[in-house]
């Protein structure tokens, strides 16, 4: 008799339960933050907000997401903090294999292509990372890549990314790309007009976003190397 | 050959007590049974050259493919063990294109010799995770390609040992091809001097008389990358060569490929 009584199925329902099961598994976090960046003829420039956040909280307002990955290239990280952890982990790993294989620094387009295959062979479990490496190509030309988690890639010279992605790219498409602009000169933008912009998009972020705030990091890639500057954002 | 020649020339996982490793030496021995090739590198490109033995007259020359595209870019001629050769190639191919989808740029001809060898020392005996090869490849490699550092010439031999040659014979007529190549090489020759001397050097080493089915050449070149020399071009460079007394001692119908050839290249 006892082993009839441990018997599961005649304690369950002895009919089909119509209700669906929930199972839980959230693996991602947002933690926010924005990355912009703009190209010009013979510079980059990348910057991205300080503020780790998560929902209605702010884990720390100095968290810099730029990652030096050579002397010429420079990726920016938002989404999912772990994630970028790891991700730009393995991709310094894989620079520096790279590096020692080659006997050559990783160009900034050889990077960009592997990250996107980085990216696509975890295309069933992404990273949840938006990214945008910045840097310059083999003639010394700024260029910018944009990527989705799985893997899409997309140059560019001018990108708004992360949380403030979509606030931010169709200002930038206005003052950089002169898009929608009647009779206007289109001339090829200077670093100090890139730098301003830069700091103007990211204020005017920071009053609707509240993902994105306290300061950016800077970072400025001509063929000299990479110079670092930083600005203050509102902090509430 | 080898005095202290013993039982340790048995495996190639064990050295002999004076430190050598008989079977990786054999292997490099058995290069020299092979067909010459000849690699010149200059600034204008590089250019590679080798003898085809046909060893019967009802043999389809055209099928002899010594000099192989590895990408776009480089060029490669094998001699020693054709079979083996196969494999090592489709690794390098392997490599490339490996190296393109991963990085979107062209795989540097120092990678590629790199890449190869790491397949050219993986001989030992079987391990946990599988069989090993059981001996080193009896093929003796020369990469020609062109990458940021523009033209260069490498040459892989069966220890997995890669070098880098302004100028490199391999296979039976090395010995006094590699002499006339130090002769004649000069850092400003150009590719059409190159491709004479190479051709000059070959006529020297070799048994038959040449002409354009018995050759193959490559050249390398910054425009043109990988092209091989059609039956025209070969016969253009081919004229120019000044004629020698052997010529007209040699027969010209190439009836009688030697013995030593047809006996023992036949999977060569």
């Amino acid at each position: 008799m006892a082993l009839v009584d441990r018997e599961p199925s005649r304690y369950l329902p002895d009919y089909d339960v119509q209700a669906p099961k929930q199972l839980h598994f959230s693996p991602y976090a947002d933690n926010g933050g924005s990355v912009v960046a703009i190209a010009g003829d013979d510079f980059s420039i990348i910057a991205a907000d300080t503020r780790l956040s998560a929902g209605f909280s702010i884990y720390t307002r100095k968290q810099e997401k730029l990652f030096t990955l050579s002397s010429n290239t420079v990726l920016g990280c938002s989404g999912c903090w772990c994630d970028t952890l790891t991700l730009t982990r393995v991709m310094a790993a894989r620079m520096q294999m790279y590096e020692h294989e080659h006997h050559k620094t990783m160009a900034t387009p050889a990077a960009a292509q592997m990250l996107s295959t980085m990216l696509y062979y975890k295309r069933f479990f992404p990273y949840y990372v938006s990214n945008i490496l910045a840097g310059l190509d083999s003639e010394g030309k700024g260029v910018i890549y944009r990527y989705d988690p799985v893997g899409h890639c997309e140059k560019n010279y001018y990108v708004a990314g992360g949380s403030s992605g979509a606030l931010l790219q169709p200002l930038l498409d206005n003052q950089v790309g002169y898009l929608n602009q009647e009779n206007v000169e289109k001339v090829p933008i200077t670093k100090e007009k890139a730098l301003a912009i830069i700091k103007d998009v990211f204020t005017s972020a920071a009053e609707r976003d509240i993902y994105t705030g306290d300061g950016i990091f800077i970072k400025i890639i001509t063929k000299d190397g990479i110079a670092t500057d930083f600005f203050e954002l509102r902090r509430d | 050959m080898f005095l202290t020649r013993s039982e340790y020339d048995r495996g190639v996982n064990t050295f002999s007590p004076e430190g050598r490793l008989f079977q990786v030496e054999y292997a490099i021995e058995a290069i020299k049974l092979g067909w010459t090739a000849i690699g010149i590198c200059t600034s204008e490109g590089v250019i590679l050259a080798v003898e085809k033995r046909t060893t019967s007259l009802l043999m389809e020359p055209t099928m002899v493919e010594k000099i192989v595209e590895i990408d776009k870019h480089i060029g490669c001629v094998s001699s020693g063990l054709m079979a083996d050769s196969r494999t090592l190639i489709d690794r390098a191919r392997i490599e490339c294109q490996n190296h393109w989808f991963t990085y979107d740029e062209k795989m540097s001809v120092e990678s590629v010799a790199q890449a190869v060898s790491n397949l050219a020392i993986q001989f030992g005996d079987s391990d946990d995770d599988g069989s090993a090869m059981s001996r080193p490849f009896g093929v003796a490699l020369l990469f020609a390609g062109i990458d940021e550092k523009g033209p260069q010439l490498f040459h892989l031999d069966p220890s997995g040992t890669f070098v880098q040659y302004d100028a490199k014979a391999i296979g039976s007529g090395s010995e006094g091809a590699q002499q006339s190549l130090q002769e004649v090489y000069h850092k400003s020759m150009t590719l059409k001097e190159a491709t004479k001397a190479a051709l000059k050097i070959l006529k020297q080493v070799m048994e038959e008389k040449l002409n354009d089915t018995n050759i193959e050449v490559m050249s390398m070149t910054p425009e043109a990358k990988f092209h091989m020399f059609t039956k025209e071009e070969l016969q253009e460079v081919l004229a120019s060569l000044p004629e020698t007394r052997e010529d007209s001692l040699r027969s010209t119908s190439n009836m009688t490929p030697s013995i030593r050839t047809s006996l023992s290249m036949q999977s060569q």
